[in-house]
């Protein structure tokens, strides 16, 4: 990171542009300015990592919390409203405030790598959906630190339940206008990445030659971008009954509960496959490079990508089952769900294919890898169990499903998001994990997770419902829920180690030079960490697994790059774009908006202008003015321009011009 | 031992602790987590329903246990067989640079639409036979309406009427004939809840303005255990209700019992100085959550239900009179129905024969004496967030001991 945050080579090409003199441009390259005001895709990545990092630990309180409350019948730990609170936030922060951004960690530092470009298509957007989703972190988070209290709807947020007449209070409003920000931010994001991945692939860099990662981000973000309008509706039209008293949800009314749950789900389906397909990605990266061979039936693997994708927004009524939707649109939904079934096996069938034949070097991220196959198996199983409906009838809601989707989520996405950290934390930071503490790791988390859900199939087959506080000791469920929660512990420290050893190895690690893995996409071609600019010259792409291709052909290469390099410099050198606080602006006033809409009271007495509009109508102003000053001041950048010896691994040896 | 090798070594001795743990748990320290037969299992099944629902759930159980061992062996056996053994054969010539094999995909793709075809056909027959009663099975039919409210069921009796009642109401116990299909209207009255009694029937959801239902049957008498399976707000854990299902002259009998008015226990003459005068036992003091049920509900609890539906024994009239007196001065008749005793409220439960249920507090707390003075003495406590709390707090009621004591002995005469 040093580089990254140190970089000085940055040269401005003669006199600063005329307009940067009316628009402040920052240079800060150290300090919290440089970080507010940057749009390094790898800085923003950066900062997407260690946000969603914090919000994963503050998820994993919440989880303890809960197993604390759980370990004994009739536990006194917390209150029946923290207990809700808990589990509302607990679903709440893990999925859109851990792993989404967690995985926009991924997509932003990784991406742009893999394809061989400079940056992202439009960068500053980039630090807009950085700054946007950190806003809608902190309303969602704000009711911990008020009266109200944070969130108390479940993570669905069904109606009515959460409509004004049974939560009064501003929990509901913060949550719902916290969404509506992360909202934003993931659409922006995710317009950025499919233009980038359309637009900016290296020359040679075909479609299907993609890295399986970024396949499975471009098809992540068409689902986002897609997705996403259904819970923005659905959230409007909740926040208008709440604030205006309109009859969306409003049972007395004539309102439509049911309405808010198709809604919902129509977004929510897909966001399951937003969370385990960056996932998927990752695997399909990592396997075949501890296998030392491509992987097997790479077009295959994407089409079952995009097929999961497709067939992810025909299926949202599964978790409707229990709904009354009558004979056919169960059935309908029951077989669509079913067939989803056949594009995730054909995945792990291929990554079985990659592993057969090759030479697998047990590393760390491999181990997690293939703790991810083994219990994302376990999790698709269930999953299939859910699939047929009148077994659903009895799993829906119970504890059998919070077994079967932390299968996924965990033994999935998390799993997979942990190797991604080992994985490129040689290429991203330049230094190793150890391999010991990284095993030690693995299994401690291993072990602990299956040991806290493995006995929550037998706690929902034996009929204990889930969002539940309290249950009585004579139910059957007491050892099942022990063990639960000794996992859960088992399972902390192992995350405890996890992170306090990524941490050891940031500041003290064993330092690695270039390609630490023997790995096979074009991200390991750079020198680590990588330099601003990523690629001092544009490659050009031959093969699939591009870097593997230029490791077995680099005398062809180094001559492409010589030619490369030449015409690039014909053109000016290495355009790079300004940094700019104005996307920080611009999040700054939604915040404050959404402050004004979901925090203050409305004091209806000074008329139109009090305090709750006024907030509201200032932070408008505060994102317009953002808005305007970041197209006036127009997307000019600075060329760079490396000396002859810059080609070697370090920027230091850069020159200046 | 190599520091190297103690990531594996850990492994192996997780693994064997973590076989041999769940070993000691399935052989028994529990009595029933293994074998799955609490009061709500869905795999000790006790009508057509769920056992139609637990079919399918084996089917799906089978097959993916089969595919699970056959890919699971697989990816064992390639994860064992191509280790790299040494670090120098991690650092060997690599392997040959395959990219796939285009007639093994179709095979498994094959293979897995077919093991999706045996799910699915009991699926499908599955999802029409559970949905409604069968046509031959229709004649026989019952048919009762279940509203959800935040935190308590009411059932009423459409094939009941009462003049100048309605149809028959109760709460949070629903009595119900063995041996008969029934089906039940579901209703959300507020938020959204879900109907489950898991022995008989898999969930539906009690959506306001949505006209919903489910069917099931009981193969015998029984008492059976149901809880809300919707998060609905606070107190959704502890919104809990019974099945009792009975024979036919048992059903008929209780059916007499309920549709009659509240029973009425003679009051003494106010002169008279020999009713024996009112016991206090002061009130203990509950934990938080604190287990309201005896185990006699676990041992034989169709027999302490049918032992709840005669009169105590030692029935103070003069306390009774008391407290009924105090029902409707301290305002429960506002929100409590006690049909032929006045008290006509609607927003809580029907009372009129609150002293024949097994529980208080919708399935939460056996219905003693002693319980139902905890309740009444701090609803909030019992369930949190609940109207009753809050209706003391609006109206600003106030119950001494006595007042309690009072009304709990009119409440459990309410036979």
């Amino acid at each position: 990171m040093d580089a990254i945050l140190k970089s000085d080579l940055h040269v401005k090409d003669g006199a600063a542009p005329a307009k940067s003199s009316v628009f402040w441009r920052p240079t800060a390259q150290t300090g919290l300015v440089s970080w507010l005001t940057t749009v390094d895709h790898k800085k923003i990545g950066f900062l997407y990592g260690i946000f969603a990092l914090f919000f994963f630990l503050v998820g994993g309180v919440e989880a303890l919390l809960i197993r604390l409350q759980l370990m004994f019948p009739n536990g006194t730990v917390l209150t029946a409203q923290q207990y809700n609170t808990m589990f509302t936030m607990h679903g709440t922060t893990m999925i859109f405030l851990a792993v989404m951004p967690l995985s926009a960690a991924f997509f932003n530092f990784m991406m742009p790598l893999q394809i061989g470009a400079r940056d992202v298509a439009f960068p500053r957007l980039n630090a807009f959906s950085l700054w946007t989703f950190v806003a809608g972190a902190i309303i969602i988070n704000l009711g911990w630190f008020m009266h109200d209290g944070a969130p108390d709807g479940g993570w669905v947020g069904y109606a009515p339940l959460t409509s004004k007449t049974f939560a009064p209070d501003h929990s509901i409003d913060m949550w719902v206008m916290g969404l509506q920000l992360l909202g934003v931010a993931s659409i922006a994001a995710s317009l950025n990445f499919i233009v980038t991945i359309i637009n900016l692939r290296a020359p040679g860099m075909t479609m299907m030659r993609l890295p399986v990662f970024t396949w499975m981000t471009l098809i992540t973000a068409f689902l986002i971008v897609l997705s996403f309008p259904f819970i923005t509706i659905a959230l409007v039209e909740l926040m208008m009954d709440r604030l205006f008293g309109t009859n969306f949800f409003e049972v007395s009314n004539g309102g439509m509960p049911i309405l808010w749950q198709h809604l919902f789900w129509v977004f929510g389906h897909p966001e399951v496959y937003i969370l385990i397909l960056p996932a998927m990605g990752i695997v399909s990266e990592i396997l075949p490079t501890f296998s030392r061979k491509p992987l097997f039936g790479y077009p295959i693997v994407v089409f079952s990508g995009a097929s999961i994708g497709f067939l992810g927004f025909s299926v949202w009524s599964h978790h409707m089952f229990t709904t009354g939707m009558g004979t056919m649109a169960t059935a309908a939904f029951s077989l669509a769900t079913m067939a989803i079934a056949v594009p995730t096996g054909v995945k792990i069938f291929n990554w079985i294919g990659t592993l057969w034949g090759g030479h697998i070097s047990m590393r760390t991220p491999m181990m997690f890898a293939l703790g991810f196959v083994w219990m994302f198996m376990i999790g698709g199983f269930s999953g299939v169990m859910h699939a047929a409906a009148p077994a659903d009838a009895q799993q829906q809601d119970s504890y059998f499903v919070i077994a079967h989707f932390h299968y996924v989520l965990i033994g999935g996405s998390i799993f997979a998001l942990l190797a991604g950290i080992h994985y490129w934390f040689p290429l991203m930071f330049g230094r190793k994990v150890s391999e010991f503490w990284g095993k030690l790791s693995f299994w401690v988390i291993f072990v602990g997770f299956n040991v806290t859900f493995f006995p929550m199939h037998f706690l929902g087959l034996n009929g204990m419902p889930r969002r539940t506080y309290t249950y009585d000791a004579n139910l059957g469920w007491n050892t099942a829920n022990f063990v639960a929660t000794i996992g859960a512990l088992i399972l902390g420290v192992g995350i405890f180690i996890y992170f306090a050893v990524m941490a050891y190895t940031y500041f003290k690690g064993e330092k690695v030079g270039k390609d630490v893995w023997d790995a096979r996409t074009l991200e390991w071609s750079l020198p680590n960490p990588p330099p601003e600019y990523n690629y001092r010259v544009i490659p050009t792409v031959h093969a699939r697994d591009a870097f593997w291709y230029i490791k077995q052909n680099q005398a062809q290469i180094a001559k492409e790059e010589a030619e490369h390099a030449k015409a690039e410099a014909d053109h000016g050198g290495i355009h790079m774009p300004f940094q700019s606080i104005y996307p920080f602006v611009a999040s700054l006033g939604l915040l404050i908006a959404a402050i004004g809409i979901a925090v203050i009271d409305h004091d209806p007495s000074p008329g139109f202008w009090g305090k709750k509009i006024g907030t509201a109508m200032m932070g408008g102003a505060v994102m317009l003015i953002g808005i305007y000053f970041w197209a006036l001041e127009g997307n000019e950048g600075y060329h760079l321009h490396l000396g002859e010896e810059g080609h070697d691994s370090s920027d230091k040896h850069a020159a200046r011009h | 031992m190599r520091l190297s090798t103690l990531p594996s070594s850990f492994a192996r001795w997780g693994l064997a602790g973590l076989a041999l743990g769940t070993l000691a748990l399935l052989s028994g320290c529990d009595y029933n987590w293994w074998r799955m037969d609490g009061h709500q299992s869905t795999i000790k099944v006790a009508g057509p329903v769920a056992r139609s629902q637990l079919e399918v759930f084996y089917v799906t159980c089978w097959v993916t246990l089969v595919i699970f061992i056959l890919v699971g062996g697989v990816l064992a056996y390639a994860t064992w067989k191509f280790r790299a053994r040494t670090a120098a054969e991690e650092k060997a010539v690599p392997p040959e640079q395959g990219h796939g094999n285009p007639l093994i995909e179709v095979g498994l793709i094959g293979a897995s639409v077919l093991a999706l075809v045996i799910i699915a056909i009991p699926t499908l027959k599955g999802i029409f036979y559970t949905y409604d009663v069968p046509e031959d099975r229709k004649a026989d039919l019952y048919e009762i309406t279940a509203t959800g409210y935040q935190w308590w069921f009411k059932f009423e009796y459409p094939s009941e009427q009462i003049a100048g009642a309605g149809a028959l109401t109760t709460g949070n116990e629903l009595v119900i004939p063995a041996n008969r299909p029934v089906r039940i209207n579901v209703r959300g009255a507020d938020v959204i809840h879900s109907f489950w009694v898991p022995k008989l029937a898999g969930k539906v959801d009690m959506i306001p303005n949505r006209a919903n239902f489910l069917w099931l049957e009981a193969d015998q008498p029984g008492y059976y255990w149901g809880q809300c399976a919707e998060y609905c707000g606070d107190s959704h854990a502890v919104m809990r209700f019974r099945v009792v299902a009975l024979g036919p002259k048992d059903f008929n009998d209780w059916l007499s019992q309920q549709t009659a008015p509240a029973r009425n226990v003679a009051a003494p003459k106010l002169a008279d100085s020999n009713a024996p005068k009112a016991q206090f036992a002061a009130l203990r003091t509950f934990k938080q959550n604190e287990t309201g049920i005896s185990d006699k509900f676990d041992v034989a609890p169709l027999d302490a239900w049918k032992a709840k539906q005669f009169p105590e024994k030692g029935e103070n009239p003069a306390l009774i009179a008391q407290g009924k007196a105090l029902f409707s001065t301290k305002a429960c008749v506002s929100c409590h129905e006690v049909r032929g005793h006045g008290a006509v409220g609607i927003s809580g439960p029907n009372l009129t024969h609150i002293g024949a249920r097994s529980t208080l507090a919708a399935g939460v707390i056996e219905n003693n004496p002693e319980q139902l003075q905890r309740w009444i003495h701090n609803p909030g406590a019992v369930k949190p967030g609940n109207k009753m709390a809050k209706g003391y707090v609006d109206n600003n009621i106030k119950l001494t001991a006595e007042d309690e004591v009072a009304l709990v002995a009119y409440l459990q005469s309410l036979k």
